[in-house]
């Protein structure tokens, strides 16, 4: 069943002689939510380069339930932020977040979009990590990162999914 | 045809203000209200077709903004470089964009870079700065969030 894929065996728990399957609708939403994550097709800068590496054949990350880049933000649910942020880019970079439905979840790729990397000093035209502008879920190290801390990353952000509580 | 033929050429026209060798490329300077003047001439009569780049230099010590030219020829395949001394408090000058085309884009990076206005320019906005901030390249910007470089 590729929908136990990792699930620990309390969560799911199937009745003797019937076709059931009991477990909470909470596990059923976030395992729904988690394992079809659509990204919105944009990268900023050089890392947007190790991102389409890694959605194509080589390290194809539809393996891992994060399937098509959605051709529109208002049918994506992760946003990776793949590079520099400018300035001049920000007004942008908060538009197609805000396009984005709820639950949205945002995903800062390499050192630019986490700190500015290495634009830090001397510059007039960097924003210092794109958390500043818009919430981040997970941090991914690197200049860039390899495509397989990419995964890592979605992988971590699939564990947090999970994690999410619907009760008060 | 080598750097003085095409100094010789431009005296016949507009009288350079100081003129230098340098590598072989004609750098002349000339005066601000000449530019059209020589830029068209070169254009039309020496066939300096192409329009590589416009830049700036600032010079704080001399209160100077230096805007330079480079034009290039594919027919003739000579460079020359054309400068402009302006005062660096108020520095103004033509738009070259009725002759060259391609000037629009590098006198609106110009004009941002460096605070320098063009007049009669056909769309006058930012291109690569948001709005509200100084001339970046200038050797005394200032800006808020601005992290110098630590000195080892």
């Amino acid at each position: 069943m590729g929908l136990m894929n990792g699930i620990d065996e309390k969560f799911l728990k199937k009745i003797p002689g019937a076709p059931v399957i009991m477990t909470s609708i909470e596990w059923i939403i976030n395992a729904s939510r988690a394992n079809s994550l659509w990204t919105v097709t944009f990268g900023l800068r050089c890392c947007a380069i190790e991102m389409m590496h890694t959605g194509a054949t080589k390290t194809d990350w539809a393996r891992f339930g994060f399937e098509v880049p959605a051709a529109s933000p208002r049918r994506a649910d992760v946003m990776v932020v793949a590079g520099t942020v400018s300035k001049k880019m920000v007004p942008i970079v908060k538009r197609l977040y805000e396009q984005m439905p709820d639950p949205k979840y945002v995903i800062a790729m390499g050192a630019c979009a986490i700190s500015g990397g290495p634009f830090v000093y001397d510059s007039y035209s960097v924003v210092y990590g794109v958390d500043k502008i818009i919430p981040v879920d997970v941090y991914i190290p690197g200049c860039p990162p390899r495509p397989e801390a990419l995964i890592d990353g979605f992988i971590k952000l699939q564990k947090k999914i999970m994690t999410q509580k619907f009760r008060k | 045809m080598n750097y003085q033929e095409i100094l010789e050429k431009i005296k016949t026209k507009v009288e350079p203000i100081y003129y230098k060798e340098d590598l072989g490329v004609l750098n002349a300077e000339v005066k601000p209200s000449d530019i059209k003047k020589v830029i068209s001439f070169l254009k039309d009569e020496l066939k300096f077709d192409w329009l590589n780049f416009i830049t700036a230099i600032d010079w704080p010590e001399n209160q100077n903004i230096e805007i330079i030219y480079y034009l290039y020829s594919n027919i003739t395949k000579d460079k020359v470089v054309i400068r402009v001394k302006l005062d660096r408090n108020n520095p103004t000058i033509d738009t070259i964009t009725d002759i060259f085309k391609t000037a629009e884009w590098h006198e609106r990076e110009t004009a941002e870079m460096f605070g320098v206005k063009f007049l009669n320019h056909p769309y006058p906005k930012r291109l690569l700065t948001i709005d509200g901030m100084d001339a970046p390249l200038r050797k005394d910007f200032k800006c808020d969030d601005l992290k110098p470089l630590p000195k080892d």
